[in-house]
């Protein structure tokens, strides 16, 4: 028997739909379902890996906190971006970050609390800013600023 | 005198192949290299007749936020849903609800996509990237920068018969000849693993095209596939790719996936520290 897609089915639909959003395949690989776009961070630390590789390019940078009197700490984060592909359609170059470069990027968090994200944008130490992506969306922290 | 024949040599032939460009092709007209309006680098774009196209409305029920700003950027997904018999539904209403579930924990789970395969017919002419069109005498040759995908299209053949007897791939086989500006292509032959959204079918499915160049830098593509297993009618969506004559394609290698499933450390490998520099 066929399944109908008339109006009587209309919540059914509703509901597919819906679940029928999670298949898109943004980036390709997976959805951003993993990310807090909501909850937005800005990090400023140092380049430990540039890895210009499909289907992602990421970024290895260490965070340091607990400056002052506090022992300070080095937190090791993995910023996912898109493609080279799309990065290159962006204004990207393959070598325009390099290990030991500081940069500061706002990423949408791993919802999991590990120490990784989504970019959203990055600021070099030459102070041009480049996105990721119409797919990955905008930040809506400034990465000027504290 | 000469050389002002010799101008109006040069003119005709400068001229000349526009002309046959621009002339539309007789019906039904296989010649090779007559059709050459699909030649180029192009890139999908939203238009009013685009199945991406998510309306205001679809966009809040789709709870796209979840997904970035999708709807400021070429949206890939097929808005229509596919016609699944009966019994086939709640298999794959409930891989979309896994899938969504796992991807929030980010721990996708294991697909074509996280083992690093290539999309296959038909997803690959959703045009995820930009893609270029080559010809030769007897084939239409797309290639798709993502995962440097390369299908193609005779126009000199014959489709195969019985259509299961055509050898599973994930291009499949097509062959194609041209009606006035549309090239209408018929493919079989897809294995099954190359699954557009997760949607099954059968060594019996047909993917049917009308390429249809609509202006010299636009072209829609019109796909319906046919499957008498898994489906109740045919399903159908259009693609609509606009010219970028300045574009030139990437190569695509799909080297480092971190989420894919396959391994045993995929939580912790997506985003442990990065490996030493070499």
């Amino acid at each position: 028997m066929a399944i109908s897609w008339g109006r009587s089915t209309g919540w059914l639909c509703a509901g597919f739909l819906v679940l029928a959003a999670a298949a898109i395949p943004a980036f390709a690989h997976h959805s951003f379902a993993m990310f807090d776009h909501d909850h937005q961070i800005k990090l400023a630390g140092t380049v430990t890996q540039f890895q210009w590789t499909n289907p992602h390019v990421y970024i290895g940078l260490d965070v340091t906190s607990g400056s002052g009197s506090g022992a300070a700490s080095v937190k090791q984060y993995t910023i996912e971006c898109a493609n080279p592909g799309i990065l290159d359609r962006s204004g990207w170059k393959w070598n325009m970050i390099k290990v030991g470069d500081k940069i500061t990027a706002v990423i949408a968090p791993l919802r999991s609390g590990e120490a990784g994200g989504l970019l959203k944008v990055v600021k070099l130490a030459d102070g041009r800013e480049f996105g990721n992506g119409g797919p990955a969306g905008k930040a809506s922290v400034a990465v000027e600023g504290k | 005198m000469r050389s002002a024949l010799t101008g109006v040599a040069v003119v005709l032939l400068l001229w000349g192949p526009c002309v046959q460009a621009a002339a539309p092709p007789a019906v039904g007209q296989t010649a090779p290299l007559d059709h050459g309006m699909l030649l180029g680098t192009w890139a999908r774009v939203r238009d009013p007749g685009d199945s991406g196209r998510v309306s205001a409305a679809t966009a809040k029920l789709l709870n796209i936020k979840e997904f970035g700003n999708t709807r400021a950027s070429p949206v890939i997904v097929v808005a229509e849903l596919p016609p699944l018999r009966q019994q086939y539904v709640s298999k794959w209403v409930d891989f979309i609800r896994r899938s969504h579930e796992a991807d929030e924990r980010g721990q996708p789970l294991a697909t074509g996509y996280s083992h690093c395969l290539p999309d296959g017919m038909p997803t690959m002419m959703e045009g995820m990237f930009p893609m270029q069109v080559l010809q030769s005498p007897g084939d239409i040759v797309f290639v798709e920068e993502a995962y440097r995908q390369i299908r193609h299209i005779y126009l000199d053949q014959k489709q195969i018969s019985p259509i299961t007897d055509a050898e599973p791939g994930f291009w499949g086989h097509s062959v194609g000849h041209w009606e006035g500006n549309t090239l209408m292509v018929n493919t079989v032959g897809i294995r099954d693993e190359a699954r557009m959204e997760g949607v099954p079918h059968s060594d019996q499915m047909q993917i049917n095209e009308q390429i249809k160049v609509l202006s010299p830098d636009t072209f829609q593509d019109a796909v319906t596939v046919i499957d008498p297993v898994y489906l109740t009618q045919p399903w159908s969506f259009t693609w609509t790719f606009k010219r970028d004559p300045s574009y030139k394609l990437l190569e695509y290698v799909c080297e480092d996936n971190r989420e894919d499933s396959n391994s045993e450390h995929q939580n912790l490998r997506l985003f442990q520290a990065p490996p030493a520099q070499h």
